[in-house]
């Protein structure tokens, strides 16, 4: 209990330490915000085209984009980075858990994502004529929180893959575009042909996305926080092995 | 002929290097194919939904997207290594301080001197998407559109590198202004037709950010036949983009005083 609560503090100094630092980094953070929401965006327009008649669609997509901000992971820059320069030692050092670190970097630019991304979010909603039920928004709370759990834990899996490969970006590109498939981006799962949606409703990438996004946008009224908890206890697994195998393989630059 | 051959000796020696890191390599190739068949599958999902798609039907989108993935292909191959991050590299790290006393263009030096010549997968890729897309089709595209297609093909490219040229031009006057992920993000929008998007957004990609010029207009071309008017307009685009970036390059060398000053 006092090693949690030890944690809890020191998350919350790293939350804060990093939310001051990325505060002088607002143009840098911006250009993600549009990185970030172009996807949804394109989906917004292909499937607003399809049926234009259907006001559900410019909801989910909308709540798609907020999800996306809320979401956003970069492990591939923020913690393989430091395995590839060798800063890693410096953390591994330290009389606090890595993982603090990298969970502190990620909170906090999510954080001003979310803060620099919701104009967008705002001005297309008022733009479409999005109206939002605000029971079903809170409803989807929870899954918003795994759906954050999830995509951290998926990228993070595959930033460790840094340990044995200089391409990481290459891989965690490779895991981007399956969420953007099958996650709901790419088209509502919904709407996907029956075998593929029933394929991407077991993957962990609509809990990543969709999920939160259809029970925020009320065009689903409950899904399974089960099936995303599985996959989070999946995930939290393979990352706890990888990490282990990792370090254990890692020397620093220089020995 | 001389800045031909400055382009296949860079071309070289950039090959050379490249296929000297075999994984590299082979990651390459994988995310070329996951990225592009992703973008298939994205626009096939429609397909199962729909007939046509903003007046366009699955072959002619498999037409654009192959063009799409073309000239994107060849973007990536011979542009972005040299203007990527301008801002960055070429003023504030003084890349470009070492192109000014070559004996060479400073521009061509600058934007086409390095290439990725293993993105050109990607340009394979697109040509296969295009002969997809050409043998889905209901009719085989005329002469006429082939031609069209090819010029307006180029007509893409010029204006493709001139806007990149347009962009790094902005270093000279704010040297910290880094638009690339903008411009990046905007062409994302050109793997559709801009018949998709809504009015204002329309109007952004065809005449501020063309990326109606880069697939849809040529894909246009190729299958529903070439109207002279829009070649015409196509090529004064490229010249007129070319010109400007050429004008906006010299007065940014005349305003340049080196990276150490």
């Amino acid at each position: 209990m006092r090693t949690l609560s030890r944690t809890g503090v020191l998350l919350g100094f790293r939350i804060r330490q990093e939310v001051l630092e990325w505060s002088g980094a607002w143009w840098f953070l911006l250009t993600l915000v549009v990185q970030a929401v172009v996807a949804p965006l394109i989906g917004l327009f292909v499937w607003s085209a399809v049926y234009p008649d259907d006001p559900a669609i410019a909801r989910y997509y909308v709540a798609v984009v907020l999800v996306t901000l809320m979401t956003e992971s970069f492990e591939q820059h923020t913690f393989s980075e430091r395995i590839y320069n060798g800063t890693l030692s410096h953390e591994l050092l330290r009389p606090q858990p890595v993982v603090v670190g990298v969970i502190g970097m990620n909170l906090a630019i999510r954080g001003w994502l979310t803060l620099l991304g919701a104009p967008i979010v705002l001005l297309t909603g008022i733009a479409l004529q999005v109206g939002f039920d605000w029971w079903a928004v809170l409803r989807g709370t929870p899954y918003l929180v795994l759906a954050a759990v999830l995509v951290f834990l998926w990228t993070f899996l595959l930033a460790l893959t840094a340990f044995w490969t200089d391409r990481v970006h290459a891989v965690v590109g490779f895991g981007s575009q399956l969420i953007f498939l099958f996650g709901g981006t790419a088209a509502p799962i919904g709407l996907l042909p029956d075998t593929w949606r029933r394929v991407a409703e077991l993957l962990p990438f609509y809990g990543m996305n969709g999920l939160p996004a259809e029970i925020a946008a009320g065009t689903r009224s409950g899904g399974s926080l089960g099936y995303q908890l599985v996959w989070v206890a999946l995930l939290t697994g393979i990352v706890m092995v990888l990490w282990r195998a990792g370090v254990r393989r890692y020397t620093a630059v220089g020995s | 002929m001389k800045l031909l051959r400055l382009l296949a000796a860079g071309f070289s020696m950039s090959l050379r290097r490249s296929v000297a890191f075999r994984v590299n390599l082979a990651f390459d190739v994988l995310l070329a194919f996951t990225g592009l068949g992703t973008a298939i599958a994205a626009v096939l999902i429609v397909f199962t939904r729909a007939d046509t798609l903003a007046g366009w039907s699955k072959a002619e989108f498999l037409v654009l997207i192959g063009t799409y993935q073309l000239i994107t292909g060849l973007r990536t191959t011979f542009i972005d290594p040299n203007l990527s991050w301008f801002p960055e590299t070429g003023i504030r790290n003084g890349k470009l301080d070492g192109y000014l006393l070559q004996p060479a263009s400073s521009l061509f030096l600058s934007s086409l001197s390095l290439s990725s010549p293993l993105q050109l997968i990607q340009v394979l890729l697109g040509v296969g998407v295009l002969g997809w897309g050409i043998a889905a089709a209901d009719q085989v595209p005329s002469v006429g559109g082939v031609l069209g297609w090819l010029v307006l093909v180029v007509a893409g490219l010029v204006v493709t590198w001139a806007l990149s040229v347009l962009l790094a031009c902005l270093a000279f006057w704010a040297p910290k202004l880094q638009l690339d992920v903008f411009y990046h993000s905007a062409w994302q929008f050109g793997r559709y037709p801009t018949d998709v998007f809504s009015r204002p957004l329309r109007i952004l990609l065809t005449y501020v950010f063309p990326m109606a010029l880069i697939a849809s207009v040529p894909s246009t071309a190729l299958l529903r036949g070439t109207r002279p008017g829009l070649v015409l307009a196509g090529v004064a685009a490229a010249g007129g983009a070319a010109t400007l970036a050429a004008l906006a390059w010299r007065a940014g060398l005349r305003r340049y005083t080196g990276a150490t000053s």
